[in-house]
């Protein structure tokens, strides 16, 4: 198969750059290796903050939705339950759906792959009721099914509280929220209100010392300050935050560079979203975790920019638009967290460096 | 079952489905998930480690971690987690490692 773009990952930032490309009369291919489009935002029931000026507030549920029709009525192939494994020596991207692999030559590529949650590491966390936060979330919200009727959550990041919340409203009974720092990592107050007026117990200071169970975890013993907490659960959901996915950047020979704002390890980009290799451009959390505004505002740089290098845009009107998205993007990671954004700014720059570098020594 | 990508997983929950665990007739909910159709049955245990045999079930939800094979129609260490249950399906709890050499070993 032959295409204009490639997109790898059909989640906000996939689907939100596939509209905005085809949109540029780009011909675009998405790939997912789930059954639906959508990704994360599948389980999304709460209100998303901050979107883009062009998008209204919504739930994700309902903007997943709206973004699968838009893509609907433009030129784009959609590919579900293929997964992209490697390249071949001619350059072509290898996507299988576990019985026969599809070769795909593409002129430009953008990796949507999002971002994986970190684990937590402690006796007994491989117990079945041992999950993490977005495992319960996709059960709850996404299939319909109870994970468990006696929760514990490790970890009090935005995701962590939300999940917390979305859990007790569905009828859990969240025996509390550990944190092993002194205070809340998260700072979303409208979540934190709500859990308080639940009457979910914060443990600050606190770790779990160990899980039990015959075939699944069935108490769990914390650290709580200098005393020893037993709690009688069936859940424990492991909230310890998320880095990005990046395996496709390793097969496509991307440089790697670090941030802790931003997940970790990460490819560098330039203002354009593109990586060191010219052919790849990177978008949504794959590019460093953030929140759905910015998801959706990098993937639109990266589609914008495509369209200029494919001369389906003129260069000004590119730039102009690109600098608008980047003011956004900056205003709307401001907000929020304020080193996610100058993190970002990292990158870049390191990217320009690696680029000036180049050219001295005559690459 | 041919899947549309236009298609999100909650339009289709309201028809049940039958299906087996270990040779038990269960129901899921169409488009379910394996994983989520077999919790949803009260069993969250849903196979064991390939080197210790300690109990082993859903973790990461994304099909990232595999910590929760099970085997369909016998296939062996198929995520359940991604793979939505099929009227009928013949799954079984992922007992370590398939014996992938089986034909040579036949005797």
């Amino acid at each position: 198969m032959k295409t204009d773009l490639f997109i790898i990952g059909g989640g906000p930032a996939g689907l939100h750059a596939a509209s905005v490309a085809a949109t540029y009369g780009i011909e675009t291919m998405i790939v997912d290796e789930s059954f639906s489009l959508g990704g994360q935002l599948r389980q999304q029931t709460q209100q998303l903050r901050n979107l883009p000026k062009s998008f209204k507030t919504q739930t994700g549920t309902a903007l997943a939705k709206q973004m699968i029709e838009k893509l609907r009525q433009l030129d784009v192939t959609k590919l579900v339950k293929h997964t992209m494994i490697g390249t071949y020596q001619d350059g072509r991207i290898g996507v299988t759906d576990g019985h026969r692999t599809i070769p795909i030559s593409a002129n430009k590529i953008i990796v949507a792959t999002g971002a994986a949650e970190e684990a937590c590491a402690f006796p007994g966390w491989t117990l079945p009721g041992v999950m993490t936060v977005g495992a319960a979330q996709i059960l709850l919200n996404r299939e319909y099914v109870r994970p468990g009727k006696n929760a514990l959550i490790l970890g009090s990041n935005n995701f962590a509280l939300q999940v917390a919340k979305q859990l007790a409203e569905g009828g859990v009974n969240v025996k509390g929220i550990i944190e092993n720092k002194e205070r809340m990592e998260g700072n979303e107050t409208e979540t934190i209100d709500q859990l308080q007026k639940i009457g979910v117990p914060l443990y600050f200071n606190s770790t779990i010392q160990r899980a039990f169970g015959r075939e699944k975890v069935e108490k769990v013993i914390l650290n709580h300050g200098h005393k020893a907490l037993e709690m009688d659960v069936d859940l424990i959901c492991i909230g310890k935050g998320l880095s990005p996915i990046l395996e496709p950047f390793e097969i496509l020979d991307c440089h790697f560079t670090y941030e802790q704002a931003l997940g970790g390890w990460l490819p560098v980009y330039s203002l354009s979203m593109q990586t060191s290799n010219p052919s790849v451009y990177v978008a949504g959390n794959a590019a460093g975790i953030t929140d759905m505004g910015a998801i959706l505002l990098t993937a639109e740089i990266a589609a914008v920019s495509i369209a200029e290098s494919l001369e389906c845009v003129n260069n000004a009107d590119a730039d102009k638009t690109r600098k608008l998205l980047w003011q956004e993007l900056e205003q709307i990671e401001s907000e929020s967290f304020k080193r996610t954004f100058q993190a970002r700014a990292n990158v870049v720059k390191r990217f320009q460096e690696e680029t000036d570098l180049s050219q001295v020594n005559g690459q | 079952m041919k899947i549309s990508p236009d298609k999100l997983v909650e339009d289709n929950q309201n028809k049940e489905i039958p299906f087996y665990f270990n040779g038990k007739l269960l129901k899921a909910k169409q488009g379910q998930t394996i994983a989520a159709a077999l919790m949803a049955n009260g069993i969250c245990k849903f196979g064991v480690s390939r080197k210790l045999q300690q109990p082993r079930g859903l973790f990461c939800a994304n099909g990232r971690c595999c910590s929760c094979f099970v085997s369909v129609n016998g296939l062996d260490h198929v995520l359940s987690c991604m793979t939505q249950v099929e009227a009928g399906a013949n799954i079984s709890s992922n007992e370590g490692d398939p014996n992938v050499r089986r034909e040579v070993n036949e005797n």
